[in-house]
């Protein structure tokens, strides 16, 4: 297991490195001279270009870029342009949010798509099946924020049930509310294919032989189903939850969006939208990172599943 | 047998079994049903100058935030513009998006992925490559080319583009290794066929349905990653019309005219959907083999 991991750390380790690449890109492209801005507009060429030398940006490129990876590790990723706050500080605010919005919606979407997948798959051909397939193609097809604007359009405005804007706090103290509409629109998204495959998993399963022994010594249907059946679906079910990583990420980003969910996604679109180039950089990084994590954490978890991958 | 016998080997099940398709495609009727719906929407986009019944750009201030009525089908938005031409001139535009995204991104791809079948030392470079790409969410590229060239169009071709080459590489990849293992290759490369043939003629005709069935499958999902990002504002800029910006611009007024952003919505979905359902049936009768 420990050498799985190990290997899978070693690619990992070029993807982020292309990560930080491209946002140390992103900081070459502000539109205005650093050192210009410090020397102020009536500063001598040659003061500038002290305080070029001074920031090290005459240097080449490949040297900026290492002593840019060193600032990362050392936590300094620059000021916001806008709010002139640690860029560092304002992720630490945000990184909360997203995670809890993210676990949220899968602790919706997992349950349901695999509750909705096993009974697809055990009443195969019926009508709850093709109810089940065709509620979860149409789920597949719909942009995430359609679903977002009827929950805010209907629960949230025309009911009044629930908030739709901002977050009151975290889920332990009395945040529950403001988290149930936004984690509900991130984890629609991903019942659909989780329940897609789940029932295609569950169907092969329960052809096998062991399922068969299960029923001929006599155990009730759903002891079969849950631990016999399920337990072996859930393998294909946590590869896929891995591939859907980028699309959860996606789909955060336009859900805090829609929702003012004050996470990394949310921070990220404001400050492309206002050209502030350090907090825009920040936040793509965390948020790449953050899906290199899951990654990394589902082939994690699909060994501990599957003891079979360690011997292969 | 001559060379020139061996030109083209596509493999004769897949010959025979081509003239059925669309039979079989026209028998399933949710499919049918689904390329009809494709098909009268993309021609709506083609055509949108003729078949939209008002200039989408056109504002009438007198006419604002209307419902849908006789005059105007869809009704008109915040600055009394026809949400029904804005529609067909939006989708012209992301479909125009999903498509140059899936074809670019299939021919990159493809490429790679059949290169790196053919050659074994180039393989691991490439996939490694792939791995690399496969590193980034679409969404966060998008993000990525916006913050660095600005919003528009262009960064959201780009975001697709790379969102697609990775996986389409990986499955060309994985076509043309099984055809790799083909006796008519090594049949071909026996005799003499060069390998610019070897790859055109021999590998690349085989992999072409699977890769094929494969980007029909994706193209509703990037379709859903290019009105996302227009949604996120990325994309194109007001006052052009695009699905996912046209629905963001109605999310301001949602609680006085909910149609302003539900039908932008609603039309993202009901293209997605015909091609999700129209991949799936292709898949079933092309290549049943990429099902999960």
């Amino acid at each position: 297991m420990g050498r799985q991991i190990v290997h899978r750390l070693l690619v990992s380790f070029p993807a982020l490195l292309g990560v930080l690449f491209l946002c140390f890109c992103l900081l070459q492209v502000v539109p205005a001279d650093p050192a210009m801005i410090i020397a102020g507009p009536d500063a001598k060429a040659e003061t500038v270009a002290a305080i070029r030398r001074d920031l090290g940006l005459d240097r080449p490129i490949p040297i900026q870029f290492a002593e840019y990876i060193g600032r990362v590790l050392r936590g300094d990723l620059g000021r916001s342009i806008i709010s002139n706050k640690m860029v560092s500080e304002e992720l630490a605010l945000t990184i909360g949010p997203t995670a809890e919005l993210m676990l949220g919606a899968m602790l919706i979407a997992v349950p349901c798509g695999l509750a909705l997948g096993t009974l697809a798959a055990v009443k195969r051909g019926t009508l709850t099946d093709r109810f089940i397939m065709a509620v979860s193609v149409a789920g597949v097809s719909m942009p995430v924020f359609f679903i977002g604007l009827i929950l805010i359009q209907y629960v949230g405005f025309k009911w009044g049930l629930l908030p739709f804007t901002g977050r009151t706090g975290p889920v332990w103290d009395g945040g529950l509310p403001s988290l149930i509409l936004p984690a509900v629109t991130l984890g629609a998204v991903l019942i659909g294919p989780i329940a897609r495959l789940t029932r295609t998993a569950v169907l092969e399963v329960l052809g096998a032989d062991f399922v068969r022994t299960a029923r001929a010594k006599g155990l009730r249907e759903t002891v079969v189903i849950i631990h016999h059946a399920l337990r072996n679906a859930l393998i294909p079910v946590v590869t896929l939850i891995g591939l859907q990583a980028a699309f959860l990420l996606g789909g955060a980003v336009v859900t805090e969006t829609m929702f003012s969910w004050p996470g990394v996604g949310r921070l990220a679109v404001g400050a492309i939208v206002s050209s502030d180039f350090p907090t825009a950089q920040g936040a793509i990084m965390i948020l790449a990172i953050a899906f290199l994590t899951i990654n990394l954490l589902v082939d994690v978890l699909y060994v501990y599943l599957d003891p079979r991958v360690q011997r292969t | 047998m001559s060379v020139e016998a061996l030109a083209s080997p596509v493999v004769a099940e897949e010959r025979a079994g081509r003239s059925g398709v669309l039979r079989r495609l026209v028998r399933d009727r949710i499919a049918a049903a689904a390329a009809l719906v494709l098909v009268l929407i993309a021609l709506a986009a083609i055509f949108a100058p003729i078949v939209a019944p008002y200039d989408p750009y056109l504002t009438d201030l007198t006419n604002v935030m209307q419902p849908p009525s006789a005059e105007h089908w869809f009704g008109t938005d915040n600055t009394g513009r026809d949400i029904l031409s804005r529609v067909i001139y939006g989708t012209r535009n992301t479909l125009m998006l999903g498509l140059i995204g899936v074809v670019i991104g299939g021919l990159l791809g493809g490429v790679l992925g059949i290169l790196a079948a053919y050659y074994p030392r180039a393989d691991g470079w490439i996939m490694r490559v792939v791995d690399i790409m496969l590193a980034f969410p679409a969404i966060l590229i998008g993000l990525a080319v916006a913050a660095v060239a600005g919003a528009g169009l262009g960064a959201v071709v780009i975001a697709l583009v790379v969102a697609t080459v990775p996986d389409v590489a990986r499955v060309a990849r994985g076509a043309a290794v099984g055809v790799m293992g083909q006796e008519f290759m090594e049949a071909g490369r026996a005799v003499g066929v060069s390998d610019r043939t070897l790859i055109w003629r021999y590998l690349t005709l085989n992999c072409i349905s699977t890769i094929f069935v494969f980007l029909t499958l994706r193209f509703g999902q990037i379709i859903l990653i290019g009105s996302a990002l227009g949604f996120l504002g990325m994309g194109a800029q007001p006052p052009t019309a695009e699905l996912g910006m046209m629905a963001a611009q109605g999310r301001d007024f949602l609680f006085m005219a909910p149609h302003i952003a539900t039908i932008p919505s609603c039309a993202i979905f009901v293209i997605v959907l015909a091609a999700n359902l129209l991949g799936d049936a292709l898949r079933d009768v092309l290549d049943p083999r990429l099902q999960q």
